[in-house]
């Protein structure tokens, strides 16, 4: 009895290319991603506002006051204005404004990813993908 | 702007999933819809009608039932037509799979490829 494997497993880090099944080049692609630049600029983006004490401040107080709303607790009214405000401060954070722009980083690296890999399918990938939305796009 | 590896990485994928029985299905499905005239005609107009009237809904206008019947009794004509129900029936073939393939990227990520390759575009069309 042969004791060998009969498929060899390919060991992790070898070109996207010689790995064959969609499966095997999601991973290898999904390890590209997680190396670059920009996708490691959003992860420390993501660190440094989850250390920041000021967004989360502010992120507990948008909690209550969209909790009251939901609820009908206090003036709606005065609830709205006090969201509204809470949400531009937020924004004018430097790690909060930072961390917003990695992600429209990300998105922008991942969407022309995303486009390589629909050119050569023959169809859109990513609107296919999800396991949300109705796809089509719109 | 992409690296050669990362572009070799994506068409590589791309190219592994054209190569499966979903997609190939799915494409001749496309195919053959779109090579017939009368599935072309029926997609179009429904397209068209339904444009008009959300237009016309917009602009603050109340339609008229017998509008709205004739948009369903439309859809209905589109969904039943059987080039394009095969394509609908491949396209739905192809979704859970490529959500498959989309959740080995995800693995090593801890996000949603999908989602956040789409956020470029929902922003350019907001």
């Amino acid at each position: 009895m042969s004791t060998q494997p009969s498929v060899i497993p390919i060991p992790p880090g070898l070109p996207a290319a010689t790995q064959r099944t969609p499966a095997d080049r999601a991973q290898a692609l999904g390890r590209l991603l997680l190396g670059t630049p920009e996708y490691q600029a959003y992860l420390q983006a993501l660190k440094d506002v989850n250390h920041d004490a000021d967004v989360q401040r502010h992120w507990g107080r948008i909690r209550e006051c969209t909790s009251a709303l939901q609820w009908g607790k206090g003036d709606a009214l005065e609830q709205q204005a006090a969201l509204a405000t809470l949400e531009a401060d937020l924004a004018s954070l430097p790690s909060y404004r930072g961390l917003r722009e990695a992600e429209e980083t990300v998105s922008r690296l991942f969407h022309d990813v995303d486009e390589a890999i629909g050119q050569a399918a023959g169809l859109p990938f990513a609107p296919n993908a999800r396991r949300s939305g109705c796809g089509c796009g719109g | 702007m992409l690296t050669e590896e990362l572009r070799t990485a994506a068409r590589a994928l791309g190219e592994a999933l054209h190569g499966s029985g979903a997609v190939q299905k799915y494409l001749k499905a496309s195919a053959d819809c779109e090579a017939d005239p009368g599935a072309v005609g029926l997609e179009n107009r429904l397209l068209a009608l339904y444009a008009e009237l959300t237009a016309r809904q917009h602009r603050g206008e109340i339609l008229p039932r017998s509008e709205i019947e004739a948009l369903n009794a439309l859809r209905r004509q589109v969904h039943e037509h059987p080039r394009i129900s095969d394509r609908d029936a491949a396209t739905m073939q192809v979704k859970p799979f490529f959500a498959e393939i989309a959740d080995e990227i995800n693995l090593p990520l801890g996000v949603e490829f999908a989602a956040l390759a789409q956020a470029t575009e929902a922003k350019e069309e907001s």
